[in-house]
C-alpha cells in the first residue's frame, strides 16, 4: 500500500513538473518591432512580407509590429531604450542610430554576420553602420535622388529638360511665373522644404553644394566647409530662396504635392517622389530624367540593428529576422514592392525594371551616389548630426534672411562645425 | 491598546481618517509628478547624454548649470518666453474681459455669441495650428492674398522665415487659443457681481467707465488673480503651438524654454542639461506664480 502510494505521489509529482515545464520549453516568443513605415504603401508591405515569413519559420512565435509615427520617432525609442524596455527588432533612421550606439545600446553584429556568412560586400551605405570599427547595424536603403519634371511648363517656358545646374536655374527662373497677373506666384520653378528639421534642410541643400564640388567633411572627418567650392554651393542655394524660386516654409509632402498637382515644374527627390507623382492632377505631364546635379544627391534612410541588453535567445531570433530582410530573395522582393533600390548588390532586378520603367534611371542614381561615397550625415559628424545640421539650418537662413556673403556664412559654419567635433 | 490608539473615531483621532483618504491621491501625485521631478533634479547635477534609469549614477556636476547660464541660446530663450508670456497673456486678458463683458450683456442672439466666444477653447490645439499654419502660409495663404488685396504689401511675406513675422504668427495662434480661457473666467465672476452694486453706483451719478473700474474690476481681481496665473503657466509650458508652426525658428525667433528642453533632451540628446534647463523653467514658474498670487490677486474690499 504504502509503495503504491510512493509511485502515486511520484507519478503526481511527474506530471506536475511535465505541466509547469511543458510550457517553458514550448513558450512562444513576441518579438517587438516599433517601425514608422508600417502602413506606408510599398515599404510597409514589403516588412509585412518579412514579418510573415519569421513567423512561417518559427512557428507559434510572433511579431508585435506597432507603428510610431515618424516626428514621435527618436522621442519614442529613446524612451523605451532609457526604461529598459527597448524593442527587439530596433529599426533606426540613418541619421539618428549613431546616439543609440554610442550609448551602447546597440549589439555589435560583426559576429552575427561572420557565423551567418551574410556578404555585405557591395552593399550600399554599409560603411555608414560601421560605428567606431564596429558593425552596429545593417543598411535597408540607400538611395540615389531621380529628377522628375513638367514637360508642359518647361515647353510653354520654351525650355529644354535641363542637364546641368546653369540650365537648370534657367528653367527654375523661366517657370516661376505669375499667371494672372495678381502679385502672387502661382507656378513655381522648383521645389524645396524650407521649414522642417535641420537634417532635411541639408538634404534640400545638398544637391547645390555637391555639385559645386563642396563637402561638410573630407574622408578623414576634418571639416572642410571654408572652401570655394562651398562658397559656391552656398551662393547657388541662396539664389533660388532668395529669388523666390520655391515656395517657402512648405514641409516636404506639401512641396511633393504642388509638384504632383503641376504648380512646380522641377523637382529633385527620392525614389519615393513616383508615387506620388501617380496620385497628383498633373501625373500625365510629368516625366522623370537623370538628376541634372554630378554627382546626384545619395542618401543612407533607414537601418536595422540589435539592442545589445535583450537574452541570447531572443538575439537569435531577431538576427533570424534581420537574415530574411538581408536574403537575396527578399531584397529582390525589396525593389518590386518599395519600388526602391535594394541596398544589396545580389538582388535580382529584372522584374523591378520590367515593372518600374525609370528603375534604370534610379540605380545608376544610387551607384553614381555610392561610387562617390554620398551621404547627407559627415564623416566625423555622425554623433553630433542633429546640432551640426540645425547650426548648418540656422546659418543658411541667417544669409538668406540677413543677405549676407556667402563667403562669411561658410567662414561661420566651419568655425562652428569644428567646435561641435 | 493598539485598537484604541487606531480608533478613528475618537475625536482626537478623526483627522486621521482625512489624511487616510487622501493617502491613495498623495501617492500617486508623488509617483507621478514628484520622483519624475526629483530624477530631473538629480540629472541636472550630472553630465549625461542619453539617461537609462538603471545605469549608475555618474558624477555631481555643476557643469549643466554654468553652461546655462552663460549660453547665450539660454538667454534668448528667456526673452522669447517673458516677451510671449507678456503679449500673449495681455492679449488674452484685453480679448477674453472684452469679450465677457460682452456677452455679459443681454441681447437677441447672446447664446450663439457666447458659443462663438468659447469656440476656440473647444478647438484642440494641434487642429487649431494646423489652421493658423494655412492662414499665414508664406506662398498661397489666405493672409497674403489679403494683405496683398488691400494693398497693404506689394509682395508676399515669408511669416514663418522671418524672425519678427514668425514671433507675431505664434502669438496670434496663441491669443485665438488662450482668450476664451479669460472670456468664460470672468464671464463667471461677472454673473456674481451683484446688481445691487451697479444700481446704487448709478444713484450715485457714477458712469459706464466709473462702474466698470470701481466695481467690476476689483471684485473680479481674485477671479483674474487666479485666470493671470493660469494663463501665464499655460504660455509658459506651452509647447505644441510653437513646435508645429515654427519648431522655434526662424534664427530661435520663437525658441522658447519649452522648445529649447526639447531640443536638447530629444534633438541633441543631452538629457543632463536639459534637466538644467527644465529646473530653471521650474522655478521661474513658481516665482512668477507666487508673485501674481500676492496682494493683488486679492477682492480689494
Amino acid at each position: 500500500m504504502k509503495i503504491i502510494r510512493k509511485y502515486a505521489v511520484a507519478t503526481t509529482v511527474a506530471a506536475m513538473l511535465a505541466c509547469t515545464a511543458l510550457p517553458v520549453t514550448a513558450k512562444a516568443e513576441v518579438l517587438k518591432f516599433v517601425s514608422w513605415q508600417k502602413d506606408e504603401k510599398g515599404i510597409g508591405d514589403w516588412w509585412g512580407t518579412v514579418v510573415k515569413e519569421w513567423e512561417a519559420k518559427h512557428p507559434g512565435n510572433t511579431i508585435e509590429w506597432t507603428k510610431v509615427e515618424r516626428s514621435a520617432y527618436a522621442d519614442t525609442m529613446t524612451t523605451l531604450f532609457a526604461g529598459g524596455t527597448p524593442p527587439d527588432i530596433v529599426h533606426l533612421a540613418s541619421f539618428e542610430f549613431q546616439t543609440f550606439a554610442n550609448n551602447g545600446w546597440l549589439e555589435d553584429l560583426g559576429p552575427w554576420v561572420e557565423k551567418s556568412g551574410l556578404n555585405l560586400d557591395g552593399w550600399s551605405g554599409q560603411d555608414i553602420c560601421n560605428f567606431q570599427d564596429t558593425t552596429v547595424c545593417i543598411m535597408m536603403l540607400y538611395y540615389g535622388t531621380i529628377f522628375g519634371y513638367n514637360e508642359e511648363m518647361l515647353k510653354q517656358a520654351g525650355v529644354a529638360v535641363p542637364t546641368n545646374y546653369e540650365e537648370f536655374l534657367a528653367a527654375a527662373r523661366a517657370t516661376t511665373k505669375d499667371l494672372n497677373g495678381d502679385g502672387i506666384v502661382d507656378q513655381f520653378g522648383t521645389g524645396h522644404e524650407t521649414k522642417g528639421g535641420g537634417g532635411q534642410y541639408i538634404a534640400e541643400m545638398a544637391s547645390y553644394l555637391l555639385d559645386a564640388g563642396a563637402r561638410f567633411t573630407n574622408a578623414e572627418g576634418k571639416v572642410t566647409i571654408d572652401t570655394p567650392e562651398m562658397v559656391e554651393g552656398l551662393t547657388r542655394w541662396k539664389t533660388v530662396v532668395k529669388e523666390s524660386l520655391t515656395p517657402r516654409d512648405l514641409s516636404a509632402g506639401e512641396v511633393r504635392k504642388l509638384f504632383a498637382d503641376g504648380k512646380i515644374a522641377l523637382k529633385v527627390d527620392g525614389p519615393w517622389i513616383y508615387s506620388i507623382m501617380q496620385q497628383g492632377a498633373a501625373k500625365d505631364k510629368l516625366k522623370l530624367a537623370s538628376v541634372p546635379f554630378d554627382p546626384p544627391l545619395g542618401g543612407s534612410s533607414n537601418i536595422l540593428a540589435m539592442p545589445s541588453e535583450i537574452s541570447d535567445e531572443k538575439k537569435q531570433l531577431v538576427w533570424d529576422f534581420i537574415a530574411i530582410a538581408t536574403s537575396d530573395r527578399f531584397q529582390t522582393s525589396f525593389a518590386t514592392l518599395a519600388a526602391s533600390t535594394p541596398p544589396s548588390p545580389r538582388a535580382d532586378l529584372t522584374e523591378a525594371k520590367a515593372q518600374i520603367p525609370h528603375f534604370d534611371l534610379m540605380a545608376k542614381s544610387q551607384k553614381a551616389a555610392a561610387e562617390h561615397k554620398i551621404d547627407r550625415i559627415p564623416t566625423g559628424l555622425e554623433i553630433q548630426f542633429n546640432e551640426f545640421s540645425k547650426m548648418i539650418q540656422e546659418e543658411a537662413q541667417r544669409m538668406i534672411i540677413e543677405d549676407l556673403d556667402p563667403a562669411a556664412v561658410a567662414k561661420t559654419m566651419h568655425e562652428k562645425a569644428e567646435a561641435l567635433q | 491598546m493598539s485598537v484604541r490608539f487606531l480608533d478613528l473615531a475618537r475625536p482626537s483621532r478623526q483627522h486621521w481618517l482625512g489624511y487616510l483618504l487622501l493617502l491613495p491621491a498623495v501617492a500617486l501625485v508623488a509617483l507621478i509628478i514628484v520622483y519624475p521631478l526629483f530624477v530631473s533634479l538629480d540629472l541636472s547635477f550630472q553630465k549625461i547624454g542619453m539617461a537609462t534609469l538603471s545605469a549608475p549614477r555618474k558624477p555631481f556636476t555643476l557643469e549643466n548649470y554654468h553652461k546655462l547660464f552663460t549660453s547665450p541660446d539660454f538667454w534668448n530663450s528667456c526673452w522669447v518666453t517673458i516677451k510671449l508670456v507678456l503679449v500673449v497673456s495681455a492679449a488674452c486678458f484685453a480679448v477674453g474681459l472684452g469679450t465677457a463683458l460682452l456677452v455679459n450683456n443681454r441681447f437677441k442672439g447672446r447664446t450663439l455669441a457666447r458659443l462663438f466666444v468659447a469656440l476656440p477653447w473647444a478647438v484642440p490645439e494641434v487642429i487649431a495650428v494646423v489652421i493658423f499654419a494655412w492662414i499665414f502660409d508664406s506662398s498661397f495663404g489666405l493672409m497674403n492674398w489679403l494683405f496683398i488685396k488691400l494693398g497693404i504689401t506689394s509682395q508676399m511675406v515669408n511669416w514663418f522665415s522671418e524672425p519678427t513675422a514668425a514671433f507675431w504668427v505664434v502669438a496670434i495662434t496663441m491669443i485665438w487659443k488662450g482668450y476664451p480661457f479669460v472670456s468664460i473666467m470672468t464671464l463667471a465672476g461677472l454673473q456674481s457681481i451683484p446688481e445691487d452694486f451697479y444700481n446704487a453706483a448709478k444713484v450715485d451719478g457714477a458712469n459706464a467707465f466709473q462702474r466698470f473700474w470701481y466695481i467690476t474690476i476689483p471684485v473680479l481681481m481674485p477671479v483674474l488673480g487666479v485666470t493671470s496665473v493660469l494663463v501665464v503657466l499655460w504660455v509658459f509650458r506651452d509647447f505644441s503651438i510653437i513646435k508645429v508652426l515654427t519648431d522655434g525658428g526662424p534664427l530661435k525667433a520663437t525658441q522658447t524654454l519649452s522648445i529649447m528642453t526639447y531640443d536638447q533632451a530629444f534633438g541633441f540628446f543631452n538629457m543632463g542639461y536639459a534637466s538644467a534647463i527644465g529646473i530653471v523653467t521650474l522655478v521661474l514658474c513658481v516665482v512668477a506664480s507666487l508673485l501674481m498670487l500676492g496682494r493683488k490677486s486679492q477682492a480689494m474690499y
